[in-house]
């Protein structure tokens, strides 16, 4: 075992953070507060390589490797970016584009992926419906094939970019007959007619994301916008998993340090009966649990990435611990920090108040917890 | 980065497994030794002294990681008999590590040559009734006359007190910190009886009354004078029940599992109940991430050395908690089967408590975590 990151990751590491301080950090309260989504943020992503990372250069990314693409999520993090950001980009670039990457014919990765690796187009995901959460197999909207189209009908839910995205990965069902092995994966333009999005949910946290419905009604698009094969659907969905466990966990992990930091400079500036708060043993308790919390969860996360950088099969059970731990576990850190800021946790000016209603997403975002625990204990 | 432990690591911890269990009965290792000798300890160190176990972490071993592949050997010990386990380490963790670390040559070869080969068993003392959290003062004195030095002092909870050969008591010689090796029979040294406890019920475990003991001089070990020795030896401390929470945990979370399998309710097996599933799986998830993370610290000790004493509080904290909720729901799992005296996840419930106790408690462990995350110190 070797636990260590290379040098280069870690100057790396500390690049994402001096320029994600720099150019975003700033705009995060802003955006928050009036829940909208930051282009230029987003852009400037784009413009720093972070959106295609992992993607060979002649898509216009980097080649990096898993972990350091991890790392950059982690960075975004400990900086003190915004859950909605980051989760804009993990659909952007994990959930979409990375499909695209892996699945689509060499047309049309030459058309989306550098574009989707620059910020130039922004990508969604469409996979959940009203009716079909973790029971993806009971998915409603189905593809026809007509010619040299499909049709697409149906809806889909909690779109992460679906209200600002030009690209959507969709997943619909080729063959209702089937359960999953009748669900197939689509590219879907916005302005397609047919296509549309609703109006973006109003949520707890994560909010300069933009999340909403999507309807696809008699929307035809090019059979050339089939993923792979009819079928093969569900499984590229399961491809997704490994950076759901991965990457798109990793800001929750640095927002653990960014909290560590922050809470630990206001402890020691806070006095309180003559002396600074960070003097209490109550204070120093909450800063360890989340010290604690950010060693342990950084574990989990890497390992996964680790695995997928040595080719090896998703462990299903590993993931979903990954996933189970940083949902569940970093709620009590959020709330911790929040705390300890006092009234001024509650209030909006200080940041904590905002990653504890970010924090409310890991356990329900990318399959609930308790999901997780029925893949576990089924495997166990 | 590697998440893997080598086949040579894997290959010493199905050894070390089949030399643990090959010793006899384990649930003789879990009671108190009738005979007051724990012989069948005493036998399995003998076992032991044929592999590197006890030499992991006082010296390079070939082949294997060191510390890392110490507490990967320590799990599958502690899991086995956490008892013969807590003994094991007092003997050659703590008074061997104290002896490898700071003893002259002529010390080393008295003391660590027969620990190591399993023919000697050490105890190190170092609790007192006064002791502070935040500083050190050791009431145990040693005072200089001519070729001997006069030891007094009273240390509490001494693991293999009652055993052992040796019995190294941490205290002050000349105004700085000493170790004072004190053999079984040196009078004044009067050792109280085997102390009952919740768990680890066949350590011996005692207290230990130091009435003007002589020694000679040259059985006095002084530690560098930069090195906090208290703090040094708490540290290691840590890693041996670091090794413990992972064993016990490993222990209660197997015999749900197996448990819940098996014992079926209303037809079909208990963990098809989604009330005993999601527990399953809530236990693997704090077990999965406390062997990342106590992995990772004991990884740290050599790679990172300037990182690895706030790892192992961290990791001291969440495995030793984790370990208790572990156990705590695996007995609810088993229901009346692991409440009778004897099954493993009672065991090791009974003895899970003792992680968050003993060496830095997990209360303590969390003041220093948070000293070093307001700078307050390193």
């Amino acid at each position: 075992m070797d636990f260590a990151f290379t040098r280069e990751q870690q100057m790396f590491k500390k690049e994402i953070i001096r320029f994600a301080k720099k150019e975003i950090v700033p705009r995060v309260q802003e955006h928050d507060l009036k829940e909208g989504f930051d282009f230029e943020s987003f852009r400037k992503l784009g413009d720093f390589g972070i959106l295609g990372l992992h993607f060979p250069e002649e898509y216009g990314g980097s080649g990096a490797d898993v972990v350091t693409t991890v790392m950059a999520g982690e960075a975004l993090g400990e900086a003190g970016v915004d859950g909605g950001l980051t989760l804009a980009y993990g659909a952007h670039s994990f959930l979409c584009a990375d499909t695209i990457f892996r699945h689509a014919g060499e047309k049309q990765r030459k058309k989306y992926v550098p574009g989707l690796a620059s910020g130039e187009y922004i990508g969604c995901m469409g996979l959940t419906e009203p009716d079909a959460g973790s029971d993806v197999a009971s998915m409603k909207t189905t593809a026809e094939k007509k010619g040299d189209t499909y049709v697409l009908n149906g809806s889909k839910i909690f779109i992460t970019n679906g209200p600002i995205a030009d690209v959507a990965v969709i997943y619909a069902k080729t063959d209702p007959q089937q359960q999953h092995g009748g669900i197939s994966a689509f590219i879907v333009e916005k302005g397609t007619p047919g296509f549309s999005a609703g109006a973006p949910l109003i949520k707890m946290g994560v909010r300069t994301s933009q999340t909403s419905e999507l309807f696809l009604d008699n929307c035809e698009i090019p059979a050339e916008n089939l993923l792979g094969e009819e079928g093969q659907g569900f499984n590229m969905s399961l491809q997704t998993v490994e950076w759901d466990r991965s990457a798109l966990l990793a800001p929750f992990v640095g927002a653990a340090k960014y909290m560590l930091n922050e809470c630990a400079d206001y402890a020691k500036k806070r006095e309180q009966f003559g002396r600074p708060i960070g003097k209490f043993q109550a204070t120093k308790h909450k800063l360890a649990n989340i010290r604690i919390f950010y060693e342990a969860a950084k574990g989990l996360v890497y390992k996964i990435a680790w695995c997928k950088d040595q080719g090896r099969p998703l462990n299903h059970l590993e993931a979903a611990v990954a996933k189970l731990f940083v949902g569940d576990w970093c709620i009590g850190p959020a709330n911790d920090a929040m705390v300890l800021f006092g009234g001024y946790g509650f209030c909006h000016e200080y940041n904590m108040e905002r990653i504890f209603r970010d924090s409310r997403l890991a356990p329900i975002g990318g399959g609930t917890s308790d999901i997780q625990k029925l893949i576990i204990s089924r495997l166990i | 980065m590697d998440y893997d432990f080598t086949e040579a690591e894997l290959a010493f911890f199905a050894d070390i497994k089949e030399r643990v269990k090959g010793n006899g009965s384990i649930d003789a290792l879990e009671r108190k030794d009738a005979s007051g000798d724990a012989g069948q300890i005493r036998r399995l160190l003998g076992a032991l002294a044929d592999t590197q176990y006890l030499k992991l972490g006082l010296e390079p071993v070939e082949g294997l990681s060191g510390h890392l592949a110490l507490m990967g050997a320590m799990e599958v010990f502690a899991d086995i008999s956490p008892s013969a386990y807590l003994s094991v380490e007092a003997s050659g963790r703590l008074f061997g590590r104290a002896v490898s670390r700071w003893a002259d040559p002529e010390q080393k070869q008295r003391y660590l040559e027969p620990v190591l080969a399993g023919k000697a068993m050490g105890a190190l003392a170092l609790s007192e009734a006064s002791m502070n959290i935040e500083n050190d003062p050791l009431a145990t004195t040693g005072e200089k006359q001519g070729d001997s030095v006069i030891v007094s002092g009273a240390k509490q909870y001494v693991i293999n007190a009652p055993v052992a050969d040796w019995i190294a008591a941490a205290g002050v010689c000349g105004g700085r910190h000493a170790l004072f090796v004190i053999e079984k029979e040196t009078p004044g040294l009067m050792i109280d009886p085997w102390l009952e406890t919740m768990g680890y019920q066949g350590t011996p475990i005692s207290g230990v009354t130091l009435d003007h003991c002589e020694i000679p001089a040259d059985r006095v070990i002084y530690p560098e004078k930069d090195v906090n020795m208290p703090a040094k030896v708490r540290m290691w401390e840590n890693q041996i029940l670091l090794g413990a929470s992972l064993g016990l945990a490993k222990t209660a979370f197997d015999s749900a599992k197996d448990y819940a399998k098996h014992h079926k309710s209303g037809g079909r097996p208990v963990i098809a109940y989604q009330e005993v599933g999601f527990k399953l799986a809530e236990m693997l998830t704090m077990l999965q991430t406390s062997q990342l993370l106590a992995y990772k610290a004991a990884w740290s000790l050599e790679s990172e050395p300037a990182e690895s004493e706030g790892l192992i509080m961290c990791a001291k904290v969440f495995c030793t908690e984790s370990c208790e909720r572990i156990c705590s729901e695996a007995l609810k799992i088993l229901s009346a089967t692991g409440y009778i005296h004897g099954s493993p996840a009672e065991r090791a419930y009974r003895c899970a408590k003792f992680g968050q106790i003993a060496g830095t408690s997990t209360e303590i462990a969390r003041v220093k975590i948070g000293d070093a995350a307001l700078g307050y110190r390193k």
